[in-house]
């Protein structure tokens, strides 16, 4: 497999800015997004304060960026990332379709909307769990309650009907639910909160609570540290330095996932001094192994 | 070496003065990425910390006895006694620093 210097998550402002820089290092560079770039930008409806671009669209911001990717013969890889995996020399990035491996990475997926629930960080592991073809085998004779943020997770709940005794399943979203699996029971509520005591996880509905030995929340954007696995995080942030390292070596970040203000031009200016320190990174590193 | 392990083995990882046993699955992807970090481990920690590698599927009684409910999770014991557990994949460092901070 190829293993690339630098590979950057995401197409917004930070993730374009970073790869125009690193190309210009002469890294390979594995640029992973969108071929549309960012819907977020897309939708602002102007941009009055980034130089040299009076009152530029977001449409129109996006549509120079594309541009000059095409220009520097940068290629868009169209992925869903789901997790980066540390492995001490390189990083393995785990896509829906394929796996990755680059030397370094550049995290620059912004901001995930919506929160935690108040609980769901406290019992990850023991309790609740994110990935339900993970841990359904162990739950054979068991209960479980399925929190599911998109229809898709309906899938998730029915494989898990396979081994556990009963599931429970609540909807986060408008679409009829399409479960008809008997050990599948679908309640309806807005979660509030996720409890734990002997032994057992209760979700907090508002006006309800569900029971059960576990509990599955399963969402399309995952947080910062749901992504990269012993990532320190602040929230919905990840922690960074002034040169845009993070708590795990070779990994940087830029953009809106590392604070505020959520700015085109401060995101910019982050993926470019990201990309710098990658390439110092896999410069130095070169260095140390003669 | 991580030594794959079953049941019959575990009075000889209770008598160790300090083992770290993975408890995980072949269907369990994170679990796979896990096992390089943990086997380049057990070489740092040769003659300090023993390494097991336990397949819940195949010993079920174990992983209910440590009530294992997400996988990875590598359970720390000293002296066969659970001193902590580590859920879910970690970087080497951060296994380095959890492994450290039990001695």
């Amino acid at each position: 497999m190829d293993r690339y210097d630098i590979c950057i998550i995401g197409t917004g402002p930070a993730g374009i800015s970073a790869a125009l820089t690193a190309k210009n290092r002469n890294k390979s560079i594995l640029l992973i997004g969108r071929k549309d770039l960012s819907n977020k930008v897309i939708k602002s409806h102007k941009i009055l304060n980034y130089p040299g671009l009076p009152d530029i669209t977001g449409e129109d911001f996006v549509k120079a960026m594309r541009e000059h990717l095409d220009r520097m013969e940068i290629e868009i890889t169209e992925e869903q990332v789901t997790n980066v995996y540390a492995m001490g020399d390189y990083f393995a990035v785990q896509c829906a379709k394929e796996m990755y491996e680059s030397r370094s990475v550049i995290l620059a997926t912004g901001v995930m909307p919506g929160s935690l629930l108040p609980g769901e960080e406290m019992y990850l592991g023991n309790g609740v769990s994110y990935c339900a073809t993970c841990d359904a085998a162990l739950y054979k004779g068991k209960e479980a309650t399925v929190l599911g943020y998109s229809p898709k997770e309906e899938e998730e709940a029915a494989f898990l009907a396979e081994m556990a005794d009963k599931v429970y399943y609540v909807p986060v979203y408008k679409d009829e639910v399409k479960l008809s699996d008997p050990k599948i029971e679908v309640i309806y509520g807005r979660p509030e909160e996720i409890r734990r005591a002997e032994g057992k996880s209760t979700l907090v509905l508002d006006g309800q609570e569900i029971v059960s030995d576990g509990i599955f929340v399963l969402r399309d954007a995952v947080s910062p540290g749901q992504l990269v696995p012993g990532l320190e995080t602040d929230g919905a942030h990840i922690k960074t330095e002034r040169d845009m390292s993070t708590s795990i070596k070779g990994l940087f970040a830029a953009g809106d996932i590392t604070g505020t203000p959520y700015q085109d031009a401060k995101s910019v200016g982050e993926g470019n001094i990201a990309a710098i320190s990658a390439a110092l990174y896999l410069n130095g590193k070169e260095r140390s192994n003669g | 070496m991580v030594n794959v392990v079953g049941s019959d083995k575990w009075s000889e990882i209770e008598g160790k003065e300090a083992a770290v046993v993975d408890f995980n699955a072949t269907w369990c992807g994170p679990c796979k990425m896990m096992a390089p970090v943990l086997e380049e481990l057990s070489g740092d920690y040769e003659g300090k910390v023993d390494f097991y590698a336990i397949d819940v599927d195949e010993n079920p009684d174990l992983a209910e006895k440590f009530s294992i409910m997400s996988i990875p999770n590598l359970v720390l014991l000293k002296k066969g006694e659970l001193a902590d557990r580590s859920v879910g994949f970690k970087p080497k460092d951060a296994l380095k620093t959890w492994i450290d901070s039990q001695l």
